[in-house]
Order: C-alpha cells, then structure tokens, then sequence
C-alpha cells in the first residue's frame, strides 16, 4: 500500500500535457485550444477553426450556458486547453470548466476589498496560462497564480498598494513572454504614476518595472510641466502582443492624469496615449509612438497591438496595426516604430493632417470646456476602446467593431487623491461605476429610453441616431473601410474572425451575430438580450467548432 | 439605525451592543441550536452545514463576519444581496443557533490530543503517504479534501474515526465514484459535477475528465471514500499521534 501511494503521489500532474512555452509561441498550429487572451501573439483573434462557415452558420445554436449569477459586466475571455475551459466570472473569480457541457469542475474565489479603486467597474477580462499554472491579476492590485487542474492558489504577490494616490487596480488579461508574466494596471482616472511589470511565474518574485512616466534623468522627462508628471496616471490596463522573431513586446498606454483638464500638465506627456515597443526580458524601452500628444479626452491608447508582415510600398515590412480610440487606424513599423500611415475610421474633429514623424496637426477648438464641448469626434468612450479587434490572413482584413458617438467633453476641476473615489462592492447593474456610470444600456450612450427600473438615467441631449456602432473592415495597408456593418448602439465588445470565413461579435443590445468576412452581410444572429462587453473564442470539443462569448452575466456556447 | 431596529426587533438583553458575546453558549444551548438548525438552516446549509445552496458552515471562515454579533445579524436580518434571508426565531433561538453554527467550524478548538503530533507528522508524510492526496497549505494532492485547518473543525474522534473508517462521513466534493465506459474503460475518481447528461471527475492521476452518460453503461457509487482504513495499515500508537498531528494544524485563522 505505501509503495502504491508513493507512486500515486510521483504521477501526480504528470498526465495530461502542460501549456508549455514552446505551445504558446506555436498556438495558431492548435486551433482546438484559446491559450492566450488573444489567441496568439500576434494578437489577431483569429480562429484557424473552419466547420462553421457561411454557408452552415444559420444552423449555429446554443450547446451550453455557464450562468455567472453576477450583476457586474462580464467582461472576460475564455481560454480553452484540451478540453476543459477556464474564465474569470467578476470580481476575481475562477471557474474551469467542462467545455463540452458546461459544467463547473473547480472554482477558485479572490475576496476583494469592500472598497476598490477602478474606474468602470469591478471587472476582469481573463487569464494566462503556462504550464499547469493559470495567472490573474486582482482589482486590489495582487498576481495570483492558481493550479490549472485543482484551482489551488500557488502564489499571490502584492504588485502595488492599491490604494496609494487616489488608488490603483488591474483588470486586464496579464501575458505570457518565455518564462515571464507581463502585468499592466489601471488607475489613469486617478492622481497615479503608471507603469508595466514582469514576474517570474515559477515563484512570482517581481523581475521588472517599466516606469509609463519617464522619471528624472530619463530621456523626455520633460514632457511633463513642473511636478505633474509626479502624478501623471498613464496606466496599462489593457493586454499586449509580442513578437518572437525580434524579441520585442508591444503594449498600449492610457490618458495622462488629469482626464480632461491638461493646465498643469503642459508638454507632450510621454508616453501617455503610446504605443511603447519594450525588450521582455528587461523591461528596457525600444521605441515609443506617441498616438495622441498632451490629451485631454481620454483617449487611451490601450487597444490590442495587431502584428502582422506584408510587402508596403514595394518591400516586405514588419507591421503593427492599431485601430485607435481618437478614431485613427494607424499602420507603423513594428522594428523600428516608423510612421507610415494613419486614417480615420469614424467621424473626426480634431485632426488636420500628420507630419513626417507622424504627429497630428490639432485643429482648434476640440478641447474640453466647462460648460462641456459637444462638437467633438470621437466622443469620450471613443472610436475604439479595450475591446479586441480581429485580422484574417484569408480576407486580410482588420475587422474593428467601431463606435460612433457623440458626447461631451467637460473640463472639469482637478480631483485629488485625498478625496474617495472608491467603487464600493455593492455597485454594479446596469451603472457601470466610477466615471458617472453611463457604461450600460440605459446610461448615457445607449440608445434605448432610460430603464426605470434601473433608475431611469437617460440623456436628452442628443438624438439616438447622433450615435451608433459598426463592424468595419479595414485594409491595414491602405487604411480604406472595404465594408461596414453598422448597429443600433456604441459596442462594448469584440470580435473574432474564423477561419470559416466568418466574423463573430455581440452588441449592447445582446444581439450575436456572425457576418461574412468578405462582405460584412450578417448571415446568423442570435437575441442574447443583454449587455455584450465581451470578446468571442472558438475553440474544438470533441472534434467540434464552438464559438462562446458572455452575454450579459452569462457565457454562451454555440455550436452546429 | 441598525441597533435600533434590531432593539425594536428583540430583547434589548439579549441584543444590546453591537461586539456582545453570545450570552446562550452552554452545551444545553448549543444542543438546542442544532435542533433548531435543522428547522431554520439545514435547507440550505446542509444537514451538518456542509453547505450546498447556502455557504459551507464547517470551514469556520464568513464572508460577512464571525464575531458572534456578526453571526446574529446575519441570521436575524439575513443577508441584503444574497440568498440568506432573516431567520423568523427570537433572539433567544437566534444566539443559540449561533452557538451551535460557531461549534460547526471549532469543533477542534476545545480539546488536546494525547499523541505525539511531531511523530504525527512523520508519519503522515512518510508511512501514511498522506500528502499525496491531502493538502496542508499549498504542498500535497488534491484527491482528498484540505487539512490546513482539520485540527479547528474536526474534533479528536472525528479525526480518528476518518482515519480508521474513512467512509464514515465523506464530503459531497469527495465522494468516490466508478464510470464504467461503453468501450469497457473503468475510471475512477472524485465526483467533480454531474447532472443528467454529464459526468465530471478527477481521476486518480489527478485529470480533470468529463464523460456523456450516453457513453457510459454504469456509474458506480458503492465505495465513496479513496481513501484506505488506516486501521490495518498504522499502529494505535501512530494513528494516535497523526491525530495529534492533525489536531495541531488550525489554520490562519
């Protein structure tokens, strides 16, 4: 018998095959699994899955629900590994789960605080996974890894004191590079000082801090008038790419603190509102293209970097695309962070023209005022926000569900650190929290009449038809919309292309829907009837094609 | 407001401060708390409070406090936000329902082994083989259930009776089961989920598996515990001492 458990205790976790690094840089040869937030790397949110294609998607139907019995957005992003799925469920909760069924296998639970510090709601949008160890990070500022077969907590670090300087808090899908978990946080609401890290995921030791504000001594310090780049925000919040072939991570950067208030901050504010090009295993800045100098709508630049090569104007080019929330597409050199062009992709106020280097001419008059500028586009929320974009390699096309809004720019008084701007546990419904709520159906930028049951917040000054959301299909390499596809509403959700030849995304209203990816023709559609804030996967259970994506608290499976 | 409506709401005896100890903590009332329990509790907290629809009592850890007086409020106004609702008791029958729930996850905390728990340990990690199914912390298996903190909810004959008589009481996330496959394939392990389509389990190399029914010709359930009787494998002298071993952990708490 001794013999016998001593031999049970040497198998343990030895059966079914880790999520090695190796499996992670190759993940587009497994398209039964979603191993990262994006799926690869390159950050396409593309499925290599092709049975569901535009002639069978009008068959697609619900296989399974996972009901997250939760009031705040569900914003997460599954992954799927041989079978068994694993999601965060807000606020910091981990399900894995039965992907065929359903059914729950293990839970894990993070206790928040009663008070913490985000901005829009006490949400996560998912894990990472290496090896057998999944990795999240929390809303009070801790990474916590979490046994991929028990849900049993391995380790927890403490990134930053969450509630220092109006307060921090993570939200985002931390990443994988080699041995490394890349961190971001959010907090860029709030009198912070940014930055990006690394852990070791064996022990969670802290490896690196990229300081998002270049302190004293570091090259442009001085964008940043006097002491404001002490407290300047330029947070992390969303997830990034990475390249192998050149050893480089990209990540997206948010606003400079104060939001919408720049007279104290005068100065480009680097690297605020940039796309910053970092060496993973230092921490070590590459290049840096600043999107929007010294901004003052909060227009993040934390949308999900898109890598992909192609010849541009006669040569073979490593390129990144970015469809950003101050309405621009934007293609640069992913080497050597070259400009090489942008165009808007929505209504556009703000900008003349670009130089050489790429800086926007700024046209006068879009700056917030304090009786609020409602002649600005895009609005506050933007053009693009966290939410994923898609690239196909088969239409090569850059799928973004785009939106566009009309809203107000207040310039509004600058609030300290010492006031309480703490999201308490008990919000959630349909208010979003933090920033006025507005970020549900019946706030401020939905186009449905106010809800008295959720208190009846509605805006009367602007018409619906002043704001909609739409699929739009890009040619990275042009920057030209090849088609759109236009909804009721501003989305808060993604979308993913398929192999199938197929684009998947959900709205606000909760209406699914799949389009052709060559045309933008809505072939399928399912009435979730609630909120989409998600992201869509597919992935493979025993040889068959599902596509999940949460809508309202509930996470739906189809399949034919 | 509170105190006042809670005031109003009974004895001002038997309420009054906020932080008050419960003043029924006899065994009489704990006694009569469990009898209570059953009536008021056990729909959702499980017979023995094991859980189920309502959170697991045993564990010894609530999420809206464990004083005595955060135990009273919560089963006297319920839980705003959750399914627990206001108990219809007097606070009499409330405070001893409390008694009775706080004993659920301290049944340990009142007595001292007679073993030797550091010849204990020895032998759980060594002749035993323990770990390889029971975690302490965040070292040993996931087959069987956490012991991190076994010596704080389990009493001395508890503790003893798993060791000799496993299946004596096996916990609803533990119970052993049998599939039998279509193709002939037996697997077995720890029952993860079920419902009337699927079956999930950890098999004994520690995979998470999920079968369809429609691919099973049986699921056996007749020998709930992994576990092996320990009564054939130790001595009373080790069986005495891993107890005192397993008394002694108590958790963070």
């Amino acid at each position: 018998m001794r013999v016998a458990i001593a031999l049970a205790a040497l198998t343990l976790y030895a059966q079914s095959p880790p999520v090695t690094y190796e499996r992670l840089l190759n993940a587009d040869r497994e398209p039964g699994n979603w191993l990262m937030y994006s799926n690869t790397y390159n950050s396409w949110r593309f499925s290599r899955l092709d049975q569901i294609d535009t002639q069978n998607v009008k068959n697609l139907r619900v296989k399974w629900l996972f009901q997250g019995r939760h009031q705040e957005k569900f914003e997460t992003t599954p992954l799927v590994v041989d079978g068994i799925m694993y999601l965060t469920r807000p606020e910091n909760d981990v399900f894995a789960l039965d992907a065929e069924t359903g059914r729950v296998l293990w839970t894990y639970s993070h206790k928040n605080p009663e008070k913490t510090y985000n901005c829009c709601g006490r949400v996560n949008r998912g894990l990472a996974i290496l090896g057998n160890r999944l990795f999240m990070n929390t809303l009070d500022m801790h990474v916590i890894a979490i046994d991929a077969k028990s849900g049993r907590e391995l380790w927890k670090t403490e990134m930053y004191d969450y509630t220092e300087s109006g307060g921090y808090a993570a939200t985002g899908a931390p990443l994988v590079v080699k041995d490394k978990l890349i961190v971001g946080m959010a907090g860029g609401e709030h009198s912070i000082s940014g930055f990006l890290d690394a852990y070791d995921t064996a022990t969670g030791k802290h490896l690196w801090r990229f300081h998002t504000i270049p302190q004293p001594d570091e090259p442009n310090f001085g964008t940043w008038a006097g002491d404001s780049w002490k407290t300047g925000g330029v947070a992390t919040w969303n997830n990034g790419a990475y390249d192998p072939e050149s050893n480089t991570l990209y990540w997206g950067t948010s606003n400079p603190w104060p939001d919408y208030n720049g007279d104290f901050r005068a100065g480009d504010n680097l690297y605020a509102c940039s796309v910053l090009a970092l060496d993973p295993d230092t921490g070590k800045l590459k290049w840096h293209y600043q999107l929007t100098p010294h901004d003052t709508h909060d227009w993040d630049a934390t949308q999900i970097p898109i890598l992909l090569d192609a010849p541009f104007r006669g040569r073979p080019r490593k390129l990144l695309a970015w469809a950003a929330r101050n309405g621009f597409f934007y293609l640069l050199d992913r080497n050597t962070g070259e400009f090489l062009l942008a165009k808007n992709f929505v209504r556009q106020t703000w900008v003349k023209g670009f130089d050489d280097k790429g800086r926007p001419e700024v046209i006068p008059g879009n700056e917030p005022t304090p009786e609020g500028n409602d002649q600005v586009f895009p609005g506050v929320d933007g053009a693009a926000n966290w939410m994923s974009h898609s690239y196909s390699p088969l239409t090569r096309l850059l799928y973004v569900f785009a939106r566009e809004e009309r809203r107000v720019f207040t310039k509004t008084a600058i609030r300290h650190a010492d006031e309480d701007v703490a999201t308490p546990a008990t919000v959630g419904g349909r208010e979003g929290g933090g920033r006025g709520g507005g970020n549900g159906i019946f706030g401020a930028g939905g186009n449905l009449p106010a809800d008295p049951a959720a208190g009846g917040r509605g805006r009367a000054r602007f018409a619906p038809e002043e704001s909609w959301g739409k699929v739009v299909a890009i040619d990275p390499l042009s920057g030209v919309i090849k088609w759109e596809h236009k909804v009721l509403t501003p989305p808060w959700g993604g979308v993913m292309s398929t192999a199938g030849n197929l684009v998947f995304g959900g709205t606000l209203e909760g209406v699914v829907f799949a389009l052709d990816a060559r045309t933008g023709e809505r072939l399928w559609y399912f009435a979730g009837n609630e909120r989409v804030y998600a992201s869509p996967i597919s992935y493979l259970s025993n040889g068959k094609q599902y596509v999940s994506l949460a809508v309202g608290d509930v996470l739906v499976t189809f399949g034919l | 407001m509170r105190p006042l409506l809670i005031v109003i709401g009974c004895l001002a005896s038997l309420c009054r401060a906020q932080e008050q100890t419960n003043p029924f903590d006899t065994p009489d009332s704990v006694a009569q708390g469990a009898a209570l329990f059953q009536t008021h509790c056990s729909y959702c907290h499980g017979a023995r409070g094991e859980g189920g629809r309502g959170a697991d009592l045993t564990i010894g850890q609530y999420r809206h406090g464990g004083s005595d007086a955060n135990l009273f409020t919560s089963v006297r106004n319920g839980i705003p936000g959750t399914e627990m609702p206001a108990v219809r008791a007097t606070g009499e029958e409330v405070w001893k329902m409390v008694a009775f729930v706080k004993r659920l996850g301290t049944a340990g905390l009142r007595e001292k082994a007679p073993g030797d728990p550091a010849a204990g340990k020895g032998v759980y990690e060594g002749k035993g083989g323990c770990a390889a199914c029971h975690s302490i912390g965040r070292e040993g298996g996931s087959l069987g259930p956490d012991l991190s903190d076994a010596g704080r909810r389990r009493d001395l004959k508890y503790l003893e009776e798993s060791l000799v008589s496993p299946e004596a009481d096996v916990p609803m996330r533990y119970r052993a089961i049998q599939v039998i496959t279509k193709s002939g394939q037996t697997v077995t392990g720890v029952r993860l989920n079920e419902d009337d389509i699927s079956i999930q389990l950890r098999d004994l190399k520690d995979n998470l598996r999920s079968f369809l029914k429609e691919n099973l010709t049986e699921i056996r359930h007749d020998k709930p515990s992994l576990m092996p009787a320990y009564g054939s494998i130790l001595n009373k002298k080790e069986i005495e001492d891993v107890v005192a071993y397993l008394s002694s952990l108590r958790g963070t708490q």
